[in-house]
């Protein structure tokens, strides 16, 4: 099976993300990169998925040139190859513009599955994977907490507020996952030496046949108008147990609707 | 060599912390406390070759240097679980079984080292012979083919936990004078092998035990390498545990000061974090400077034994643990200092180590010893004892 997992590097949730004061996109250079954390648990299923059924897992990265780092990381972890869509002609593509360029590179490429984190810790836009399977016209199957391929036939449990759905839809197909999905592996000494070895093709817009009118900020569906620095948090509340500590609990959680 | 890490050697440090942040200083210090061993971690970490980094690959190791043992020791310990037997197992008893040992040795010891499944502690401690190895009276004694070993050792890290142990010993026909020692490993249910546990005040899941040899009989092949190889055998196993000995300290120092740096940024006493005062701040900037000053000492130790340089990586070995131990002890004490009171609560995970770095200045060679030899060896002073 040729299973193609996207990457994305996003900045680490453990520091202070800016947006750039010129052109409202995201300040690359304030943040160390990280893999998206979701995009952690599609590699591992990816690879739980190879190592079931046989085939390649191929690691798929739109992104600036200092992605490759996270895509070492994808490698060492244990897939096979990699393909990274490298273009300054990409800076500030939104999530349309996005589904559009990385579906070119999975129709050249060719896949049996495309898999990916339901959302990235950035944009959270959540949209790739719908957007990816209509523009590729196959099935997509998303919010995947279980996943089980049986011939051509792939099955589902997608994640719902009250539970669980199964869904199913024939190969091929787009999936994203949820965190419930698995616990990702860390790289071991052996990946991690196997990973500098591995192939990475680097392809631009015109490799890929991505028209350069289609992506990039100018052209974007969408545009970030305004931004400001989230308030300061407040002072949370206090509940001072006076024999009714537990109904005022309760209350705060109801208001809150925790409850 | 290059004062940055290779992408790979950098690679291994990430991926050693993802391991370590998931168990943590908790963990660690509940199986100090339950008398229970780390378990989980050495499985997870054997699980991912982190073991046995610096084993041969033909044994199923890593194939790396003891730069990359020493880094993911450094890892755990920054995470809060300074593992002592990795100084132990595959650093000292795994560097010297694969420069020395027999193939049938390496076969079976490397391999399980490498698969996690096997762990050798190493004694060469005895009450009267710390310090001073010159007084080692642990003997073999030639029987027929085999050996019958009697000795006392002490402070014996990890022993619980091991399936054999690593015997510094003399043979009969040189009982006395300067040490010519042997290496015996002795598996930890030998007959007339006995152990009793030290009491430590050392939060560590790693206990340290008294062993006694009593007519212990082994077979010819517990003797590792050569009975009159003497101390070059020996100080392949000690670079390697010295330079991890490092390791282990700079790695309680990192996450002494982490810890440190971010209560000071948070705590308000007055009008401003308590990391705007420069009685603060400086102790714990130069807690920086001297860790980066221990760390590239290691760095360099490290790549001297794996360039093959034994004679330079002693040097260098014994100055970057002398340099790592006094890091690691003023960054615990600079660290509960910043806490104030909780620094010294269970909840900061800081007074859990003030034992374990005042232990970097004293084992496994002492801050004097390395001192001496440094006033003999580099300076050429006279000697005093
Ligand atoms: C927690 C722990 C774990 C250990 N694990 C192991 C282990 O796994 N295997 C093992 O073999 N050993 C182990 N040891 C033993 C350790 O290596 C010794 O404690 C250490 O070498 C010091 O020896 P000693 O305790 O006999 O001190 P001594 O040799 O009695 O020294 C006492 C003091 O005198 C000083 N001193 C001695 N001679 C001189 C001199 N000439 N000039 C100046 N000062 C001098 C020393 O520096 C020290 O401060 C461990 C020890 C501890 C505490």
């Amino acid at each position: 099976m040729n299973i193609v997992v996207l990457v994305k590097q996003v900045p680490d949730t453990a520091t202070e993300r800016k947006l750039s004061a010129a052109d409202s996109t995201l300040d690359r250079a304030s943040a160390d990169g990280v893999i998206n954390e979701l995009d952690e648990y599609a590699i591992e299923e990816g690879l739980r998925l190879k190592e079931a059924h046989g085939g390649e897992v191929t690691i798929l990265t739109m992104g600036p040139d200092q992605a490759s780092d996270s895509i070492r990381k994808a490698l060492s972890m244990g897939a096979d190859k990699a393909v990274h869509l490298v273009d300054d002609a990409l800076h500030g593509s939104d999530a349309v513009q996005t589904s559009y360029a990385l579906a070119q590179v999975l129709k050249k490429i060719g896949f049996d599955l495309a898999v990916l984190g339901s959302e990235s810790t950035d944009a959270r836009t959540g949209v790739l994977a719908a957007a990816l399977a209509e523009r590729l016209g196959v099935p997509q199957l998303s919010l995947a907490s279980k996943v089980e391929i049986d011939g051509s036939t792939v099955r589902i449990q997608r994640i719902t507020d009250y539970g669980y759905d199964r869904v199913e839809g024939s190969l091929p197909a787009v999936l994203s996952v949820v965190e419930k999905i698995n616990e990702p592996r860390y790289p071991s000494f052996k990946g991690i030496m196997a990973a500098k070895k591995k192939p990475v093709e680097k392809l631009s817009l015109a490799d890929a046949g991505i028209d350069p009118a289609l992506v990039g900020l100018a052209g974007a569906t969408t545009q970030v108008v305004d931004f400001a620095d989230a308030p300061p948090r407040e002072a949370g509340t206090v509940v001072k147990d006076e024999g009714d500590g537990g109904a005022k609990l309760a209350e705060f959680l109801a208001a809150k609707k925790f409850v | 060599m290059s004062f940055v890490e290779s992408e790979e050697r950098r690679a291994l440090r990430e991926s050693v912390a993802a391991l370590g942040a998931k168990y943590g200083h908790e963990y660690y210090v509940r199986k100090a406390r339950a008398g229970e061993e780390t378990t989980e971690l050495w499985a997870g970490a054997g699980e991912l070759g982190f073991l046995s980094v610096n084993l041969p690959e033909r044994y199923g190791g890593g194939g790396g240097g003891i730069g990359d043992l020493a880094a993911v020791l450094e890892e755990l310990a920054a995470a809060g679980s300074p593992l002592l037997m990795l100084v132990v197992s595959p650093a000292i008893c795994g560097s010297i079984i694969a420069r020395f040992g027999t193939e049938a040795q390496r076969e079976y010891w490397l391999r399980r080292f490498a698969d996690g499944s096997a762990k050798m502690a190493f004694a060469i401690t005895e009450p009267d012979a710390g310090s001073n190895a010159h007084r080692l009276t642990t003997i073999g004694r030639r029987d027929g083919g085999g050996w019958v070993l009697n000795g006392r050792k002490v402070f014996i890290s990890a022993v619980e936990e091991a399936d054999a142990v690593m015997v510094v010993g003399r043979t009969a026909d040189a009982a006395t004078g300067r040490l010519r020692p042997s290496l015996f490993i002795v598996p930890t249910d030998a007959p007339g092998f006995s152990r009793t546990p030290i009491a430590m005040e050392i939060v560590s899941p790693e206990r340290q035990s008294m062993l006694y040899f009593d007519d212990v009989r082994l077979p010819g092949d517990a003797l590792v390498g050569d009975e009159d190889a003497g101390l070059l055998q020996l100080f392949t196993g000690l670079n390697p545990e010295r330079i991890m000995a490092a390791a282990f300290a700079t790695g309680i120092a990192r996450y002494a000061l982490d810890r440190a740096v971010a209560y000071a940024k948070d705590r308000q006493v007055w009008d401003v974090p308590i990391g705007a005062h420069q009685g603060l701040a400086h102790p714990l900037a130069r807690i920086k400077i001297e860790l980066e000053q221990a760390r590239l000492m290691s760095q360099k130790a490290a790549w001297l034994y794996d360039a093959g340089d034994d004679a330079a990586a002693g040097e260098a070995a014994n100055m970057a643990k002398y340099a790592a131990a006094e890091v690691a002890a003023a960054a615990v004490d600079q660290a509960v200092q910043t806490l104030g009171g909780n620094g010294l609560t269970t909840e900061y995970g800081l007074g859990t180590l003030v034992g374990a770095v005042r232990l970097s200045r004293i084992a496994p060679v002492s801050r004097e010893m390395i001192l001496n030899y440094v006033a003999q060896h580099s300076l050429g002073l006279p000697r005093s004892y």
